[in-house]
């Protein structure tokens, strides 16, 4: 039992619970300030799609959906090349230069959820790329999650341009999360209050061991 | 002002809303195509299914570092050399479970 928890409480402290909550945040303030976000969550499951031009096209997508119009570059473009048999889609470096156009006249962030899931070769050439356009669009903002094991390599291509932060539970956290699942409970029954004790006990104590 | 409008599209309890074009009912359908076009991903699925797991409150910490102010803050403030913020968290957090 504890370790289930354990578990469950590490994904939304450290994984995708930071990175939708981060999303969810500016877009909050994104409404008020005339900025887009867009988000990625990368799974070991789809290493394959889940290339530096899906992303990017995926960050492109969402982008233009909050725009109130299509910019006419893309129009003309899937005008040309959309309805074309073979469905030809953007090049990366296309989709680079329409993200840096539209950047000119609103801010855009960019939420990448764990990035050690992205494969190692995607990864990568993704770095570079993000490294490239952050370079060229002042604009544009990027928040990261992943594991520790990727951090050298995060910094060594995005040289000078990112900031690091640890993210370890904090005890206030794991108890906020604890007593919010054992309210939704299911079995009632099953739960007194020596063992909620114990579990609001022995649980947050074990913080910063996993 | 901008030549853009923000559409506001919060809505936590209904996922088919979140994309907020889809609404929209002067939305052309040369618009979907363009979307659809550019990406067949839906990213936003699986972001409101994390978004309703998560609890009130937890995780808040962290924008109150000083690491995710400056990084925010620079926006307002136009031009920095720090666009970037990377949040790492140990091994065994456990990602796989979710899937």
């Amino acid at each position: 039992m504890r370790e289930g928890l354990l578990e469950r409480r590490n994904i939304f402290l450290i994984g995708c619970g930071v990175s939708s909550l981060v999303a969810d945040t500016l877009r909050e303030q994104a409404v008020k300030e005339n900025a887009a976000v867009a988000f990625f969550y990368f799974e070991f499951a789809a290493q394959e799609e889940q290339s530096p031009s899906a992303l990017l096209a995926s960050v492109l997508k969402q982008v233009v959906g909050e725009l109130e119009e299509v910019p006419e570059r893309i129009v003309r473009a899937f005008r040309d090349r959309g309805r074309v048999v073979g469905d030809q889609r953007l090049l990366p470096s296309e989709i680079v230069e329409f993200l840096q156009d539209i950047s000119s006249s609103r801010c855009i962030f960019i939420c990448i959820d764990a990035l050690d899931e992205c494969s190692s070769g995607h990864r990568e050439d993704l770095l570079d790329l993000l490294n490239h356009i952050l370079q060229n669009s002042p604009d544009i903002r990027l928040f990261m999650t992943g594991r520790p094991h990727i951090l050298s390599e995060v910094e060594e291509h995005l040289s000078g341009r990112t900031a690091t932060r640890a993210i370890t539970p904090i005890e206030d956290d794991v108890i906020t999360f604890l007593r919010a699942k054992l309210k939704e409970d299911t079995i009632p029954d099953a739960m007194d209050e020596s063992l909620e004790e114990e579990i609001m006990r022995n649980i947050p104590e074990t913080v910063g061991e996993t | 002002m901008s030549q853009y409008h923000f559409n506001d599209d919060l809505n936590p309890f209904n996922i088919s809303s979140f994309g907020s074009v889809w609404d929209d009912p002067l939305v052309t359908n040369e618009r979907l195509e363009i979307l659809a076009w550019l990406s067949p991903l839906e990213p936003r699925v699986r972001h409101e299914d994390i978004r309703t797991r998560r609890v009130n409150e937890v995780g808040d910490w962290l924008l109150k570092t000083e690491e995710y102010r400056k990084w925010l803050g620079d926006v307002r403030g136009g031009g920095s050399d720090r666009a970037a913020l990377f949040c790492y968290g140990g091994p065994g957090v456990g990602k796989t479970y979710i899937r």
